[in-house]
């Protein structure tokens, strides 16, 4: 092709898809609502960069303890949470993940390698690696200040080691997302996910059973996780720079080449996915054909609801529907049962056991609380998922206010699974939950739900977002519905909080339960006003609503 | 060119009009999309809506539907003003939008009966009509497959049998015939043929003039956000002639064709004489 040469190809794509984005960010300040967004992630960042700072202090001051104390092979300690919290991190908090789909560069004649290079930088921008990097910059220089020739190869061994975490990020997301595409791989990945849990819970017994009893999770993390974390990449990168520091440089340069190995490895399984998606794959399913009330092949009528009128009940289903096809959004429904496993690791009781184990009790609570906060994912951008389907909300002579009624109704409903599988997995790990506990939790979500859902609903109106139910992660709400639903869920933290405290200080617990109920009303009030609102407002904001979501 | 030409001797000029808009105007800040437009539909005709890329269609019909608000103006749907009785009119109407308004995760039957639903239909006869629509469209083979995965033509089919299901008077379709093939266009011409012989009005607009010319009664011609010319294909046939008689050159016996009206009336200018340097 005339004016253009293979060598300056890839570069002159890479730089057109950085300046488109650049324009499509100015452009976006156009408007008031793009000025908002802009203060918004301006916030998010900071406390992001605080977080980062404060973090980088930390484990930058434990690295330079364990290097100046001579024990530099300790630096696993500080290289493990980093580790943990930069792959755990995004499949906890999806809202913050970077977006960008990528499959829509797929019809301009890039080649696989500026693919790959697209994914891997973008994919890069989300508040785990920003966090990640800045702490990894923290321990190195931890450790060039305590031993200030060290500092250059520490500075190769984090580099490669937060490659590895980039990537396998970026692996893990991609596969999850395959497995959850298909029905049948999806089933076989949540029979896998349950058995993993279930191994885990299996820990604590076992620390009860051979361990010492008062030093349990020392005893075993000697016996058996030391040598295995030492091969994996925080003990490889650990080793590596400990075996610098005592001299034995052939040891440090090959836990570096197995570091190495391990980015290039992790490479290799991401873009079996990535060459996938880059030949135009397609992870749709077709519908099993159910066993419902059928009129005529393929037709079934419609579910009955009493008490919801026709058009919410007709919304309810319609979300149901879709929940019930979105293998990432019901993965994220089972974290709060995960975090039960989780928690509940170690011993049955003493300084070994898990908090949960010594704290039964706050198991329910604690987990509602954690499923409300996940669900703010949907109730925040109820219209996410339906992108185009907007403007039949708009075209039908249902009002808003069912609408939205509807999306409500669906979304408690999954959170009233939840809470009944909370309380199943509460009282089969640990003990039923007492009355009160159930009582407490209750009168508190009561209070929280309605709470979440008004300033969902007014959120979903003022900052929709289209979001794709069939990818995992790269579904980066809008940042202003970020900032908004942190500040709601603090103040909600807070109230409850008091209460609770309140409640624990004239011992009388029944105390917050009642508080709980006054405030429930109180944010059924608002619930409501907000209701008899939404169709004004969707009104006044419906040209907002179709340019956002059917874009 | 006569300017707004009413269709003579129209026996629904008596009658209530299907649509009607009076200074309709629409800007987006200094831009004025559209402007001032009176557009009369009488009930039961099939109205195409056209011009050229950025006249003002989309931005009309979508105020039409109430996807947008007007910025001043007044529109009336039936006789009801479309302000005050918004949730009547939109009873009385289907729509296929830009977009489709599809729900991507759903299959073809749910989505209908969800649609059904929310007009106001009861279980059984959604789920009837439902059936029938997507006999009549021919998506009924593959009742597990999710609207995301559908051809564009099938996307296209749902919609309309989704504008359709709950009977409306009024039917506005924004460009149906737009990426569709040769078959799913039969398909939505012989739908949308049953709905005008049923009494239903339909407004479209489609830049596939052959197919307007063929379907369409009556048509109006927005251009630069003001409409420019209204009324039954003969009229604006007329109107050409008499403003410019000889200019255009149709064999002795032939009509103009709707796309020589069309050109005529924009000004537009076929581009073939310019080069393109690097195409030689």
């Amino acid at each position: 092709m005339v004016g253009v040469t293979a060598s300056n190809y890839s570069r002159a794509q890479l730089a057109a898809i950085a300046s488109v984005r650049w324009q499509i960010f100015l452009h976006s300040l156009r408007s008031k609502r793009g000025a908002v967004e802009l203060f918004s992630r301006i916030v998010i960042g900071a406390v992001i960069t605080g977080g980062g700072l404060g973090g980088a202090i930390l484990l930058g001051g434990l690295a330079w303890y364990f290097v100046s104390q001579g024990n530099p092979e300790a630096l696993a300690l500080v290289l493990w949470p980093v580790f943990l919290f930069w792959q755990m991190f995004p499949l906890m908090a999806t809202a913050l993940s970077e977006s960008i789909d990528s499959t829509n560069l797929l019809r301009f004649p890039l080649s696989y390698r500026t693919y790959v290079m697209v994914r891997l930088v973008y994919g890069a921008l989300d508040p785990a690696t920003v966090l990640g990097t800045f702490w990894l910059v923290g321990i190195t220089i931890g450790i060039g200040w305590a031993r200030p020739g060290l500092m250059p190869w520490s500075f190769v061994v984090l580099v490669v080691f937060a490659a590895v975490n980039m990537m396998l990020t970026q692996m893990i997301f991609a596969w999850v997302e395959r497995w959850l595409g298909q029905r049948r791989t999806r089933e076989i990945f949540a029979v896998l996910f349950f058995l993993a849990m279930i191994s885990l819970q299996l820990i604590g017994p076992m620390l009860s059973r051979y361990g010492d009893r008062s030093n349990a999770a020392f005893h075993w993390a000697g016996r058996f996780a030391n040598p295995i974390q030492a091969i994996l990449p925080p003990g490889i990168a650990a080793g590596a720079v400990a075996s610098k520091a005592v001299s034995h440089t052939a040891l440090a340069f090959g836990l570096l080449g197995a570091l190495v190995l391990y980015a290039a490895v992790i490479l290799r399984i991401l873009s079996v996915r990535l060459h996938a998606q880059f030949r135009g794959e397609n992870l749709s399913e077709v519908v099993g054909r159910g066993k419902d009330e059928v009129s005529r092949p393929g037709v079934r009528l419609a579910w009955k609801m009493p008490g919801l009128s026709q058009e919410a009940a007709a919304v309810v289903e319609k979300e149901f529907r879709y929940l019930s096809r979105s293998g990432p959004v019901l993965l994220t429904f089972v974290t709060p049962i995960v975090m039960l496993f989780v928690f509940g690791l170690g011993g049955r009781t003493g300084s070994g056991a898990g908090f949960l184990q010594n704290w039964p009790e706050l198991g329910l609570p604690v987990g509602a609380a954690y499923a409300l906060l996940l669900l703010t994912n949907l109730i925040y951008n109820n219209f996410g998922p339906d992108a185009g389907g907007i403007q039949f909300f708009l075209v039908s002579p249902a009002s808003f206010r069912s609408v939205m009624l509807g999306k409500n109704v669906a979304h408690m409903g999954v959170l009233a699974v939840e809470l009944v599988s909370l309380w199943i997995g509460v009282s089969l790990l640990f003990r039923p939950p007492t009355a009160t506990a159930v009582l407490i939790t209750l009168s508190g979500l009561l209070f929280a739900a309605p709470v979440n859902l008004a300033a969902g609903n007014l959120l979903s109106l003022y900052s929709p977002k289209k979001t794709e139910f069939g990818t995992f992660g790269r579904q980066r709400a809008s940042q202003t519905t970020v900032l908004a639903s942190f500040a709601i869920q603090g103040l909600v933290f807070v109230v409850a909080a008091v209460t609770l405290l309140t409640a624990r200080h004239y011992q009388r617990q029944w105390l917050a339960v009642a508080a709980f109920f006054m405030l429930a009303t109180l944010a059924f009030g608002v619930y409501f006003f907000v209701l008899t609102r939404v169709d004004r407002l969707a009104g006044r904001r419906r040209e907002i609503l179709t340019t956002a979501l059917c874009k | 060119m006569q300017q707004n030409a009413q269709p003579s001797g129209s026996p629904t000029l008596t009658s209530v009009p299907a649509i009607s808009t009076a200074n309709l105007t629409r800007r987006f800040g200094e831009l004025v999309a559209v402007n001032d437009v009176n557009l009369r539909v009488a009930p039961g005709q099939f109205f195409g809506f056209l011009g050229p890329n950025g006249a003002g269609k989309s931005t009309t019909i979508k105020m039409l539907t109430g996807l947008l608000a007007p910025t001043s103006g007044r529109i009336e749907i039936l006789g009801l003003d479309f302000a005050e009785r918004t949730s009547e009119v939109k009873r009385q109407i289907g729509v296929v939008p830009e977009g489709l308004a599809l729900f991507g995760r759903l299959t073809g039957a749910e989505y209908l009966t969800f649609v059904g639903r929310m007009y106001g239909l009861d279980r059984e006869t959604t789920a009837k009509r439902s059936a029938e629509l997507l006999e009549f469209m021919q998506l009924a083979n593959e009742p597990g497959k999710l609207v995301t995965d559908y051809s564009h033509g099938m996307q296209k089919k749902l919609a309309l049998a989704a504008a359709v299901i709950h009977g409306p008077k009024i039917l506005f379709l924004d460009e149906p015939f737009e990426g569709v093939d040769a078959i799913a266009a039969g398909t939505l011409k012989s739908m949308l043929q049953r709905m005008i012989a049923r009494g239903a009005t339909i407004f479209l607009t489609s830049h596939v003039l052959e197919i307007v010319e063929r379907l369409c009664s009556h048509v109006a011609i927005i251009d630069r956000g003001v409409l420019v010319a209204q009324g039954s294909l003969e009229e604006l046939r007329a109107g050409v002639e008499a403003q410019a008689p000889g200019t255009l050159e149709a064999e002795p016996g032939r009509k103009l064709t709707l796309e020589e009206i069309f050109l005529h009336t924009v000004g537009g200018v076929r581009s073939t004489e310019l080069e393109l340097s690097w195409l030689g």
